[in-house]
């Protein structure tokens, strides 16, 4: 559904995108996750067509989506820095949304305003910063979008909110085959939402992946072998080993029963193995060769 | 139906899968009952509903789901079910870090043999090879 091919973009020198692919299948919904200036947002805002790049391409059901407008009216796009018009009411914004947007759903509207409790007729300008957000995935909403992108959606909004609009997306997903890509740092919540996940780093993919497969490809263990007898690891990728007192910590690549059943073979006196998460996944991944952010991991 | 734990470092299909089977052994689920849709549970769960499908399929091949095209997916008569090896394994590593830490508390190894003959073994339901 959305292709990103070899995406390069510099700003006055700086290489913020360098080659960048990216995948995302129709009706899944995929998580983009980077550390802090990785470019994330620089994706998000080419694949809602807002940049044009310097080179690559950003494919959106087979077609270019810069200055694509029958693909645009189908995308429904929310950024990490709102921006509604200044004297506008949420009544109002829906009205200018309703034009723009030949799918809009007014009784979609009128429900989601009702449950998220906001205010149609006070001006958007008065609203907290999570109230507008939240106006915001509204009028998203509301437009009844095939492609749906999140820059930090659910971040700095309050926890029943949150399980709201965690809600409305799923049952989009499920209900109609939305796509949806979404950035954020709350990997705990991506974790439950996301099936692919995308990790960038310095403007490239770093690992792009079902969630699943990410997660039972690595794990973590904790192991205390007999003293004395040397520890066979044959045929094993360890990635990371390190000895803290009588206590063995590992990171092994690898299917978790093939790791079990040859570690068991030295007989462990204890063997703890535990798939990572997404959130020490990113720290291995991201933390790449250096040692002092795999020690974090334990 | 039931809860999924997020915090939990076993994977969501997993625990779905997990959840069904409990539901389908202890009776709760009878067979050739329909079980709710990919998007019904989904929505229920707030859970990616791909990862639901994901789970309906493992629990297919695993034999406690049967599904009927444009119908959906229905509880298998558990005659059926072919999953228990795994169910096994489990248990088996259950059973030894309970022993492992029998052990470290000091029971002694008559006291844990003692503890297993009162258990079904003395019933003489026990499979030999095991």
């Amino acid at each position: 559904m959305i292709k990103v091919e070899n995406l390069t973009k510099e700003f006055e020198g700086f290489k913020a995108l360098d080659e960048l692919n990216l995948h995302v299948r129709k009706g899944s919904i995929y998580g983009l996750v980077g550390v802090n200036g990785s470019g994330k947002t620089t994706v998000i805002k080419h694949i809602a067509g807002v940049y044009k790049q310097d080179r690559g391409r950003v494919i959106i059901d087979g077609e270019d989506i810069f200055d694509n407008i029958p693909i645009k009216r189908r995308l429904s796009y929310i950024s990490d820095d709102l921006y509604f018009f200044g004297m506008y009411t949420l009544k109002g914004s829906a009205a200018y949304y309703q034009k723009l947007y030949p799918e809009w759903n007014s009784d979609r509207y009128a429900h989601m305003t009702e449950k998220f409790g906001l205010d149609e007729n006070k001006r958007l300008s008065k609203f907290s910063k999570g109230m507008r957000k939240q106006a915001a995935f509204i009028l998203a909403m509301s437009s009844m979008p095939d492609v749906l992108i999140l820059d930090e959606p659910i971040d700095g909004l309050d926890p029943l909110v949150r399980r709201l609009v965690i809600k409305y997306i799923v049952e989009d997903v499920a209900e109609r085959e939305m796509t949806v890509l979404v950035s954020s740092h709350n990997l705990k919540e991506m974790e439950g939402l996301c099936d692919s996940i995308g990790i960038i780093n310095r403007g490239k993919m770093l690992i792009e992946r079902d969630l699943d497969d990410l997660k039972s490809d690595v794990h973590k263990i904790q192991a205390v072998f007999p003293e004395g007898k040397e520890v066979v690891l044959e045929g094993l990728n360890v990635l990371f080993r390190e000895k803290r007192g009588s206590v063995d910590m590992l990171i092994i690549r690898g299917n978790g029963d093939e790791i079990e059943s040859r570690l068991r073979k030295n007989k462990p006196v204890v063997l703890d193995l535990l798939p990572l998460s997404l959130e020490e996944i990113f720290i291995y991944e991201i933390g790449g060769e250096k040692d002092e952010f795999k020690e974090l991991l334990f | 139906m039931f809860q999924i734990d997020l915090k939990s470092r076993k994977a969501i299909y997993e625990q779905v899968v997990d959840n069904f089977k409990e539901l389908i052994i202890a009776g709760v689920l009878k067979p050739d009952e329909k079980v709710p849709s990919v998007r019904d549970m989904a929505k229920e769960l707030t859970i990616n509903p791909n990862t639901i499908q994901k789970a309906y399929r493992e629990l297919e091949n695993r034999g406690y789901f049967y599904s009927v095209s444009g119908l959906g997916s229905f509880v298998s008569v558990p005659a059926e079910a072919a999953g228990s090896s795994h169910r096994i394994k489990e248990l088996k590593e259950l059973f030894r870090s309970t022993v492992n830490e029998l052990v470290f508390l000091g029971c002694s190894k008559e006291e844990i043999l003692k503890l297993m003959e009162e258990t079904g073994l003395s019933k003489g339901k026990v499979d030999e090879n095991d």
